[in-house]
């Protein structure tokens, strides 16, 4: 792998993160500051591109394809929905719709603490990695992977859902959680509130996106990358994949889950449809279309899908999902590297010998 | 006088009555009375109510007109005899004439309306030719149990033909019996009663409880709580065993959906997404062939589900075909890019099929060898369509365990999943037989969505239902068996329904799940790895 210093398109990707984050920020309230709908737009779509991120470290780096990220993202979300729900009860004492529409009189009890936000923040986290870890250990344990490991992960987000559509399982149910008022003690839905959460998604988006790069970059990247190529062999070489395997999926876990904390707030709403398994095979789609095992490829892949998903989602719904399924087959059959196989102008034939040499690697 | 002997005289009475019915009605009398008094009225109403229950068939048929048309005034009645003004017949020979000068039309009193009523629905409920009729005339009877005749109902019962009537016809039979006045009649009717034990004979036996004669008679409060234990008892073993049938069919289902996913998977180490959409396809190609059948053949549209059998099969075949041709072939060393695609078509397939057939669910047609079912015991009933969904499952598995087994294309394909290069050294089309176990897999899936379409709701998002549930069976069976993947689908299908009514589907859903993981640690092959080399 090329020194970061010499890797022109990561910098770049980088700068112009920061430079749009520093301009958003600088220009709030001023006539040449952005709308509040682009800049929320702005702000989720770097959400998605974190989740991306996370996903293209598990798959990318380590070959282990994920059909169930969207549900450390969801775990993301609840709790930064709870703790929003909560801290808008302490300070304006609305009570949520869904106590009412339970006719519940006060909050389940492991609601408790959680207007306090590193508390909420804590608990995440636990979850995240109690959730990661405990599934991890036992599918790496006994080698399920691949395919297998792909729908094993699909039915448990699955399962999440069905779960999370339950009424009584006092997160909100089918309607969800909504009516977030206050955050951090200033209220919701301002200019500069919806500003700060796009800088601040910007500015994270940036931050994992750096050490991403700082991890594949290092030694332990370099046994990431030997891991996914040829597992068998490093293990005979003495190495203990079981290990690295469950830090990289708690780790991409962890992104995940912050890319859900990021992305409620902005959105106003969670409810299960954040748990279904479509969005989380969408965002294997994402990474797929930038480029599987590009960091930066997998950034640009979340903004442009996501981008093109707002802009159809508004002028014409029914084409989207034609669209998606036209661009997966594409990104399949023709680039199979995504957009970088675009940068570099490699238009192969989809079944050339040199194609077959180059993803004998990846059969495993 | 004491009261004991009332009892005897009444039914010396009655046996006076049903003595004088063996001999064959006296019609002239019966218009007489009819056109008499108060009284005579009276007595004609009642011997109407006899001839519904005792009465022979053509006796009965003379009889229908006649109580509708006192009720309605419609019985004109002069020297001679009298006519059914309506239709202008006599009331007595049914020949045609018209009333003479000095005729009356009869009013009956209040009392003597109720008997009219009771007698015109009786008779209805014996000779109406419409079902609607019959039911309209059981309803009127329902309001008066202790009313109605002995032996109407057994008989009327006896002669239905539908057989949704004659339920109703049965069970207002038993509540009439444990309404009557005599302990010993009422007994006896516990005791059939808790023949057939069901909810409903639960609720009815369980308010006998609060009955005067519950806290006074001995005979009668035992009969009571032994009919209620075995009704108890039975509707226990009938919820057991509707749940094993469920199970068994949803089983079915599972099996049909997911064999093809094994054999595939075992081929090709590739899952096809896009599965729960060939069901969906399956289903929707049985609505086709049924719309087409209404217009082209409407005599044949019973047999819909059974000439759909090959039209299902041969489209999602071909589907799964134009799949593995266009797409999967190019992806054999990226298993999980091929997810991916899958999931694309899955995606374009139920967009397509909602864009063109709209969102709601398919109307379908339920012909006699799908509809109703044996009532076994308690509230379990064989229901013939999920029989044809478990019947279907088993043809099914017949025929594959044979193409498998005794074809040279099964010989192939198990050669191909038990070793690819070697296959193809010793001349093995191996491509050619990823391409028609594609098409074999895909169009098992089709025969699954034929199967279920008189069962499950058809809509373009029917396939999300099944289809990770499939893959669990997968997952659980090993790849390339068929005994694995019957072995997973029972359970799974099993397990599913015996925990739902415990905890909830949902509940049912995470213990499976948690379930597959944890046996995975034991044995990560699945129930029945194939012994060969590890690819």
């Amino acid at each position: 792998m090329k020194r970061w210093t010499a890797d022109w398109p990561f910098l770049g990707l980088v700068g112009l993160l920061v430079v749009v984050a520093l301009a958003m920020a600088l220009f709030a309230g001023t006539p040449f500051g952005l709308s509040r709908y682009l800049a929320n737009a702005i702000g989720q779509l770097a959400a998605f591109a974190v989740l991306a991120l996370s996903l293209d470290l598990i798959w990318g780096y380590l070959g282990i394809l994920s059909l169930g990220h969207g549900l450390f993202f969801a775990v993301g979300g609840y709790v930064v929905a709870m703790y929003l729900l909560k801290h808008s009860f302490v300070v304006t004492g609305t009570v949520p719709d869904f106590l009412q529409f339970m006719g519940w009189k006060d909050f389940p009890f492991y609601w408790a603490g959680f207007d306090f936000f590193p508390y909420a923040l804590l608990a995440a986290v636990v979850v995240t990695l109690l959730i990661a870890g405990v599934f991890g250990y036992v599918s790496f344990r006994s080698r399920v992977s691949g395919v297998y490991f792909a729908i094993i992960t699909q039915a448990l987000v699955y399962v999440a859902m069905l779960l999370m559509f339950r009424n009584d399982t006092g997160f909100g149910g089918n309607n969800g959680m909504t009516g977030f008022t206050v955050m951090f003690g200033w209220p919701m839905g301002t200019s500069g509130m919806i500003t700060g959460l796009a800088v601040a998604s910007l500015v994270v988006l940036a931050g994992v996106l750096v050490g991403c790069r700082w991890l594949v970059g290092s030694r332990f990247g370099a046994l990431m990358l030997a891991t996914r190529d040829d597992e068998t062999r490093l293990r005979t070489l003495g190495y203990e994949t079981l290990r690295l395997k469950l830090t990289v999926w708690c780790l991409s876990a962890v992104i995940a889950m912050i890319a859900g904390m990021l992305y409620v707030p902005q959105v106003g709403i969670i409810n299960p449809r954040l748990l279904s398994p479509e969005l989380s095979l969408e965002i294997a789609v994402w990474v797929a279309i930038g480029g599987r095992g590009h960091l930066v490829g997998a950034v640009i892949g979340a903004l442009l899908v996501n981008a093109v998903k707002f802009w159809l989602s508004s002028a014409a719904p029914d084409v989207w999902p034609f669209i998606l399924s036209g661009l997966i087959v594409l990104v399949v059959l023709v680039f199979p590297n995504g957009l970088i196989d675009l940068a570099r102008l490699k238009l192969v034939r989809p079944m050339g010998p040199k194609r077959i040499a180059a993803e004998v690697g990846e059969a495993r | 006088m004491s009261f004991w002997r009332l009892p005897i005289l009444l039914s010396c009475l009655l046996l006076l009555a049903s003595g004088a019915q063996a001999a064959p009605l006296d019609r002239a009398a019966l218009v007489a009375d009819l056109c008499g008094d108060a009284g005579q009225m009276g007595q004609a109403g009642t011997a109407l109510l006899d001839v519904a229950a005792n009465g022979s068939a053509e006796d009965r048929a003379w009889a229908a007109p006649l109580a509708g048309a006192v009720l309605a005034r419609g019985l004109a009645c002069d020297e001679e005899s009298a006519v059914l003004a309506e239709a202008g017949l006599d009331a007595l020979t049914r020949a045609p004439r018209e009333p003479g000068d000095k005729a009356r039309k009869p009013l009956a009193s209040l009392k003597n309306r109720s008997v009219f009523q009771l007698a015109d629905a009786a008779l209805a409920l014996r000779s109406a030719s419409a079902v609607g009729a019959r039911e309209a005339a059981l309803k009127t009877l329902e309001r008066k149990p202790s009313q109605i005749p002995d032996g109407l109902l057994e008989a009327a019962a006896a002669s239905e033909t539908d057989a949704g009537l004659r339920e109703q016809i049965d069970a207002l039979a038993q509540t009439a019996a444990l309404n009557a006045s005599d302990p010993a009649a009422r007994i006896r009717a516990l005791a059939s009663i808790a023949e057939n034990p069901s909810r409903r004979a639960l609720t009815k036996v369980s308010a006998l409880t609060s009955d005067p004669a519950y806290a006074s008679n001995d005979d009668f409060r035992r009969a009571v709580d032994a009919a209620s234990a075995r009704i108890e008892r039975g509707i226990a073993i009938g919820d057991a065993l509707a749940t094993l049938y469920n199970g068994l069919s949803f089983a079915s289902i599972l099996f049909m959906a997911a064999i093809g996913l094994a054999i595939i998977f075992g081929l090709m180490g590739v899952i096809n997404l896009a599965q729960g959409e060939l069901i969906m396809i399956g289903a929707y190609v049985t609505w086709l062939v049924q719309q087409g059948l209404r217009y082209a053949a409407p005599s044949l549209l019973d047999w819909y589900l059974v000439l759909a059998i090959p039209a299902a099969f041969l489209v999602t075949a071909a589907i799964g075909i134009a799949i593995e041709v266009s797409l999967l072939r190019h992806l054999y060393r990226r298993p999980l890019m091929s997810l991916l695609a899958t999931w694309a078509v899955s995606l374009f397939l139920i967009n397509l099929v909602r864009v063109v057939f709209g969102t709601q669910n398919l109307q379908f047609e339920t012909p006699f060898y799908v509809s109703g079912g044996v009532p076994v015991i308690g509230d379990f009933i064989f229901t013939w369509n999920r029989m044809f969904a478990i019947a279907f499952a088993i043809v099914t598995l017949t025929l594959t365990w044979l193409v498998v087994r005794k074809t040279p294309l099964g010989l192939n394909i198990r050669a191909v999943t038990q070793n690819r290069d070697m296959a193809a050294c010793i001349g093995i089309p191996t491509r050619r037989v990823d391409m028609m176990a594609f098409g074999l897999g895909s169009g098992l899936a089709g025969l699954a969505g034929l199967a279920l379409s008189p069962i499950y709701s058809v809509n373009p998002q029917m396939g999300q239902n099944f289809i990770i549930d499939s893959f669990m069976v997968v997952v659980l069976g090993g790849v390339g068996t068929i005994a694995g993947t019957v072995v997973a689908a029972l359970g799974i299908g099993q397990i599913n329904v015996l925990i739902e009514p415990l905890w909830g589907a949902v509940a049912a859903k995470v213990i499976v799940l948690l379930m597959i993981i944890a046996f995975l640690q034991w044995r990560p092959e699945g129930l029945f790895a194939v012994k060969g080399r590890r690819k």
